[in-house]
């Protein structure tokens, strides 16, 4: 019996630590795991109900447009959108004034909103099982990073051509042609929010050492980052304590990514440095151009120097609280604020950054945007396929376009209790906070027309001409295949295995750790190892077939 | 017994490593937040801070409802939800360790199954709430983690292999029903199982936070991590909104600081380090009250 107790000993001394092994590292697994699979679940069980209900909609709709050209007054709807934001103690009562204006000025539409939002951490998830599980709800908030294309090939989202034309006039004249950016297969699957339309990039720089070295930042006006070196050079030879320069996530994506390529897959894209004008349309390797090799010797010159920050590889690096913490000078190839009369090298103050920190920031742009397919289905408001009356859907979503009152209860909650007009600009009521008025997110980009928006008191009034002076700019300089979106299915395998070599090597390479001459190329020949001339010449199939039917 | 009491260097040095690894982390996480604002962009992580500085704890005080609330939850799912686990699974397991049991068989293939073989989210996701109506409830957090098929197995075996069946024999000779030998002679001899399957069970419940991602929708009902889970999300993804959206950065609200996530992963790993010794108790126990003794 001596030997039972024994037993039972080193039993439950294995079950122990069992226990404490679950406790620590298989939550995790398992957690990992459902969500993966969830996902796929979701896109094979997805279609079947799609397909059955998009048919049963169009009905709804045809019924619909019947009955308004009867002048018949609509029956009472509900319109549930779908957003992502934090928790707003105040929500119920934003939507009550929301339902309050929306029945006083268009009575004839008959409808109601339910905002319904979903914490940012939990959007996808909850989405998908929304999507999946046949839940109604009509507006949603989707972007291309944000799982639109899934969305559409499951045939979750409604195609809303008709739709637009039919209740979306609105939304039609405010933006016109850059509605095709969220065209899949010929058809709209998103209405994209009227805001800036794109971004410039460059150096934000700390302006009390500016000062103290009296820096001249003429030379950037060449909008090359190689100009950026004396500084760099002054300010470590001087401020020990101070690394002269940090990138966002990592110094050569940062910089190359932006100006350097019209990207359409992965590696891939148009260089757009390549000023052979027969050479447009070329389909090349980003590792592979002039652009690159250069940028990434410079990063690695830089990174021994000691120009650069030695902890761009670690995870969650903030180069903004190092600059408030003042060990850091300058942020190259971050995105800057949009002001008026933006020009490369043009040094401006950056008034919102400045205001977050607490000190002065001065920003110089390197590039411009060009207008981007991609941009223009960024940020996107898509109807449900779930949705029991699109059409009304539509027309409130229109009303988002036009009628900035609307637009503002939904931004900024309800005048007097949750923000009161100083200057014609919003400010919190008296003796209120952020975060205890009720109401505060800063949404403004997920939804309908932006420049019918108030600015906040601390930004610059001006700041929606400032975007619209911007516009101008980027339009004027479109990419040569917007409207272009790749069919990745054909490469779907190849894109995976060459996502992998870049994950081993772009670390090494953005963060001027590893010697381009030498690594380089054995990255590159990795890669074509991995498939990269298929997705090249998959890219370059679809780039010409497109421009055969767009006679570009 | 003696030699038993001599100990092995190798062995102790393999556990002190092994507790270094699990304790450094922990201790790293404690001292992050106790540090001053902005310490770790000044810094970067040490382990002893240049500045002690209670900011983060005091902005949880400062804003102490809804995380209360949440630790409420918590230990109300996690209490309930493992006193009624281990009820439900020692039972079931106490049915397939009888040999007596006619359908014993068929009912542990039903067992193994769910082991095997799992739904997929959507199923599941649509029985709770479409079926059961669960969503937005209590029972929503408490009810997807009550039967465990593996916890299940672990304690049949415990039944099959450490409780002679003679003494079942003996207690219904005596005149126990089924449910008094259960709860009279079967528990109090299987304590040593029963607290190592709880603490896998109130693990379980502790750390969860998918099942309120997916069944709650009211923030009064989210329990401790998924609270946490929901902070630390919402400030990610700000971050990456600012860059994928490439939204004028300066427009997106600050992000919580470092300093008090750290604060908020201590304040959410105490409660189970303060549970287990008090478990740890039933382990002894359970081995020395065994009732047939050599």
């Amino acid at each position: 019996m001596h030997s039972i107790r024994k037993g039972s000993m080193l039993a439950s001394s294995l079950l122990l630590s069992f226990a404490l092994l679950a406790a620590g590292c298989g939550n995790n697994g398992n957690n990992g795991s459902t969500g993966e699979n969830a996902g796929q679940t979701n896109n094979q069980d997805a279609n079947q109900p799609a397909n059955d209900q998009a048919a049963g909609n169009n009905q709804a709709a045809n019924a619909n447009s019947g009955n308004a050209g009867a002048e018949k007054p609509l029956d009472p709807y509900e319109v549930v959108m779908i957003y992502p934001d934090g928790k707003q103690n105040d929500l119920a009562a934003v939507q009550t004034a929301m339902n309050d204006y929306l029945q006083k000025t268009y009575p004839q539409m008959n409808m109601t909103v339910k905002l319904n939002p979903i914490d940012w951490g939990a959007y996808t998830d909850k989405l998908n099982l929304m999507m999946s599980s046949g839940e109604k709800f009509d507006l949603l908030w989707t972007a291309n990073w944000m799982n639109f294309e899934t969305q559409v090939n499951k045939g979750a989202l409604l195609p809303l051509d008709e739709l637009v034309d039919q209740y979306g006039p609105d939304i039609k004249s405010v933006e016109g042609d850059l509605l095709d950016g969220a065209k899949r297969k010929g058809k709209l699957y998103g209405i994209h929010v009227h805001q800036e339309l794109g971004n410039p990039q460059g150096i934000a720089l700390r302006k009390d050492l500016v000062d103290k070295y009296h820096i001249d930042l003429a030379p950037l006006a060449s909008g090359e980052f190689k100009d950026l070196e004396p500084i760099l050079k002054t300010i470590k030879e001087n401020e020990p304590s101070v690394t002269p320069a940090v990138g966002p996530a990592f110094p050569l994506g940062a910089y190359f990514g932006s100006g350097s390529m019209e990207s359409i897959i992965g590696p891939v894209g148009l260089d757009q440095r390549d000023t052979n004008a027969d050479n447009t349309y070329k389909v090349v390797d980003m590792y592979e151009t002039p652009r690159y090799m250069e940028l990434a010797k410079l990063t690695h010159d830089w990174y021994k120097a000691g120009y650069i920050n030695k902890d761009a590889t670690t995870p969650g690096v903030d180069i903004w609280k190092k600059i408030q913490a003042k060990t850091a000078f300058a942020a190259i190839g971050t995105d800057l604020e949009i002001v008026k009369d933006m020009a490369i090298g043009k040094p401006s103050h950056m008034d919102g950054k400045s205001a977050q920190l607490g000190m002065d920031i001065i920003q110089v742009p390197m590039n411009i945007d060009r207008l981007h397919t991609s941009k223009l289905s960024a940020t996107l408001q898509a109807i449900s396929q779930t949705s029991k009356d699109p059409a009304r859907a539509m027309m409130l979503l229109d009303l988002f376009y036009k009628d900035a009152k609307l637009l503002t209860l939904f931004n900024y909650g309800v005048e007097g209790t949750h923000y009161a007009l100083n200057n014609g600009q919003i400010d919190l009521p008296q003796g209120k906070t952020k975060d205890n008025v009720g109401f505060y997110h800063d949404n403004q980009w997920q939804l309908g027309n932006q420049m019918l928006n108030f600015t906040r008191l601390g930004e610059d009034p001006n700041k929606y001409q400032n975007y619209e002076q911007f516009n101008e700019m980027v339009k004027s300089q479109s990419s040569p295949i917007i409207g272009f979106v790749f069919d990745s299915e054909p490469v779907k395998n190849e894109l995976i295995a060459v996502g992998k070599v870049q994950s081993t090597y772009d670390p090494g390479l953005q963060s001027g750790q590893l010697d381009p001459e030498k690594d380089l190329p054995k990255m590159i020949d990795k890669l074509k190892a991995a498939g990269l001339d298929k997705i090249i010449s998959e890219a370059q199939k679809q780039i010409d077939e497109w421009r055969a039917a767009n006679g570009k | 017994m003696l030699e038993h009491n001599r100990t092995n260097p190798v062995i102790t040095i393999v556990f002190i490593l092994g507790s270094l690894a699990c304790l450094i982390p922990f201790w790293l996480i404690l001292m992050v937040s106790l540090s001053g604002q902005n310490a770790l962009a000044k810094y970067g992580y040490s382990f002893w801070p240049r500045e002690f500085d209670l900011v983060a704890y005091r902005f949880l005080i400062h804003d102490a409802e809804p995380i209360l609330r949440s630790f409420g939850v918590s230990i109300l799912v996690t209490v309930i939800g493992t006193a009624v686990s281990l009820l439900v699974t020692s039972a079931l397991a106490f049915s397939l360790s009888r040999q007596d049991f006619p359908y014993r068989g068929a009912v542990s293939l039903f067992v193994l199954i769910t082991m095997l073989f799992g739904g997929g989210l959507l199923p599941w996701y649509l029985v709770y709430t479409k079926f059961l109506h669960l969503q937005n409830t209590l029972f929503a957090l408490i009810v997807p983690g009550l039967l465990g098929a593996f916890n299940v197995f672990i304690i049949r075996t415990y039944f099959t292999t450490s409780i002679p069946p003679s003494l079942i024999d003996s207690a219904q000779i005596d005149g126990a029903s089924e449910y008094r030998t259960y709860f009279n002679i079967i528990i109090p001899l299987s304590l040593p199982v029963l607290a190592t399957i709880g603490l896998f069970t109130i693990v379980g419940y502790w750390n969860d936070w998918f099942t309120s991602l997916v069944f709650i929708n009211t923030d009064k009902l989210y329990n401790l991590q998924y609270f946490l889970y929901n902070t630390l999300m919402n400030a990610q993804y700000l971050q990456s909104v600012a860059d994928k959206a490439h939204i004028d950065a300066a427009s997106l609200q600050v992000q919580p600081l470092e300093e008090l996530r750290m604060a908020m992963a201590i304040i959410a790993v105490l409660p189970v380090a303060l549970v287990f010794p008090f478990l740890q108790k039933y382990f002894v126990k359970g081995l020395t009250i065994g009732a047939v003794k050599g």
